[in-house]
């Protein structure tokens, strides 16, 4: 019993001290919700930031698979699009699945974009059903240029920034249509030739593709008009346009396939014979 | 040493009040991160007078605590913290003891024992208790970088206000 006296004489604040703070803890556990779960799951705090690091280096690593898939799926929106596009001003077909455009998407492996002739190649080729004279168009908004020739696995396509591209263009929601070329090395712009010098256009005006080629259907984005004027004893506009899509970025592309894209021309070379 | 309980009572009660009163309603954050909080209370337990028992220094600390935790709907949090910071004023003051050691009358006050004493002993003793507010209030170590960000901007404002109070009132006790 004198010992336990002399115990508390001695360390009599210290043993207040311990007692107050158990107390405490003791009241912050019970009657504090929060900390309450926090002092239950403690363990289970560290074990949901590991799982959540875990899930962030999973996904990191399923991230070709999902990209794969993800372009699969954006592929058959954009077709989904290009058929809206044909059914909004057509007698719709009888068969509503009709639909003459499929998109192959694809990678892209290889790129010039500084030079007067630029080309992309695709990592994808014949055996996927690349051909060709197809058209490739970008992701989001915009036409990457046409497939020049195609091995099993890869795809050489001449871009848009080429001194040979000449690709059918239309004004949305205007009339006339002229061909679309590469003639400044500012891979942002492009030249619209050939829209007759009756036609009324505007700074701003959308241009989309034509669709009279086989190539690309109709309504795909391309860019927009910066400004234009006509030359001195010319009949035609000479329009400067701006690119939606920055072709010095692209990193997928999507092939159109048209069924019937032989056939039509075909037909056109039996004609002009 | 006659006026000394009856102003350390006064000081106790007005800072309860005024921690309660106007400084519960202040909070400052930072894009919904940094928050800033006043927490003037331990003011009134290391502000007394250097010799007080220390039972008694715990003893009103828990009282103190647990009339801040009642308003602030916290049970235990303030008073945890400001048992320990009672505790630890002690090692603190005996760190910080100057040479010809302490009067049986010293108080920790500016006019007392000087800016540099005063300072240095108000800072460890509130950070010590802010940083173990916050660490209650988390109750876990995994929001480290929350508790130290609201340790040091709480630190920061709370130390300003408590030294222009100790300018306005000079105390003798």
């Amino acid at each position: 019993m004198y010992n336990v006296i002399q115990l508390f004489a001695k360390f009599g604040t210290h043993i207040l001290f311990v007692v107050l703070e158990v107390i405490c803890f003791y009241l912050i556990i019970n009657y504090n919700q929060s900390q309450k779960e926090i002092f239950i799951n403690s363990s289970n705090i560290y074990s949901a930031k590991i799982g959540e690091q875990k899930a962030i280096l999973s996904n990191f690593a399923n991230l070709k698979r999902v990209n794969d898939s993800l372009m699969r799926e954006n592929a058959n929106l954009i077709e989904n699009l290009i058929l809206i596009e044909y059914a909004s001003d057509n007698i719709p077909n009888s068969d509503s699945i009709y639909n003459p455009y499929s998109l192959i998407p694809a990678t892209i492996c290889n790129s010039t974009i500084n030079l007067r002739n630029n080309h992309i190649t695709l990592c994808k080729g014949s055996r996927e059903g690349i051909k060709p004279d197809m058209g490739v168009i970008s992701s989001s908004k915009g036409i990457i240029g046409i497939v020049r020739s195609s091995s099993s696995n890869f795809a050489h396509v001449m871009t848009l920034l080429h001194s040979q591209t000449k690709i059918s263009c239309g004004i949305k929601s205007r009339k006339g249509h002229g061909s679309l070329v590469w003639k400044d090395t500012d891979p942002l712009r492009m030249t619209l030739e050939s829209v007759p010098k009756h036609e009324i256009i505007a700074v701003g005006d959308t241009i989309i593709t034509s669709g009279f080629s086989t190539m690309f259907p109709r309504g795909i984005l391309v860019g927009k008009i910066e400004n234009f004027k006509i030359m001195s004893g010319s009949n035609n506009y000479n329009i400067t346009i701006k690119l939606f899509n920055d072709l010095t970025d692209v990193k997928y592309a999507y092939v159109v396939q048209n069924r019937y894209g032989s056939e039509q021309l075909n037909l056109e070379k039996e004609i002009t014979k | 040493m006659n006026n000394t309980v009856p102003t350390n009572i006064i000081r106790f009660l007005i800072v309860f009040l005024v921690q309660v009163w106007i400084f519960k309603h202040i909070t400052f954050s930072f894009g919904g991160f940094v928050f800033i909080h006043f927490l003037i209370y331990p003011m009134a337990i290391l502000l007394m007078p250097i010799k007080t028992p220390r039972s008694l220094v715990l003893g009103l600390a828990f009282v103190l605590g647990l009339m801040i935790d009642m308003s602030y709907d916290s049970v235990g949090v303030h008073t945890g913290a400001l048992v320990f910071t009672a505790y630890i004023r002690n090692v603190i003051i005996a760190f910080l003891e100057p040479y010809e050691g302490y009067n049986i009358d010293d108080v920790p006050t500016i006019k007392n024992m000087g800016i540099g004493w005063f300072i240095s002993y108000l800072s460890v003793g509130l950070l010590l208790h802010i940083f173990l507010y916050f660490s209650l209030e988390a109750f876990s170590f995994v929001f480290i970088f929350e508790i130290f960000l609201n340790t040091i901007s709480s630190f920061i404002v709370t130390f300003i206000v408590i030294l222009i109070s100790q300018f306005i009132f000079r105390t003798k006790y």
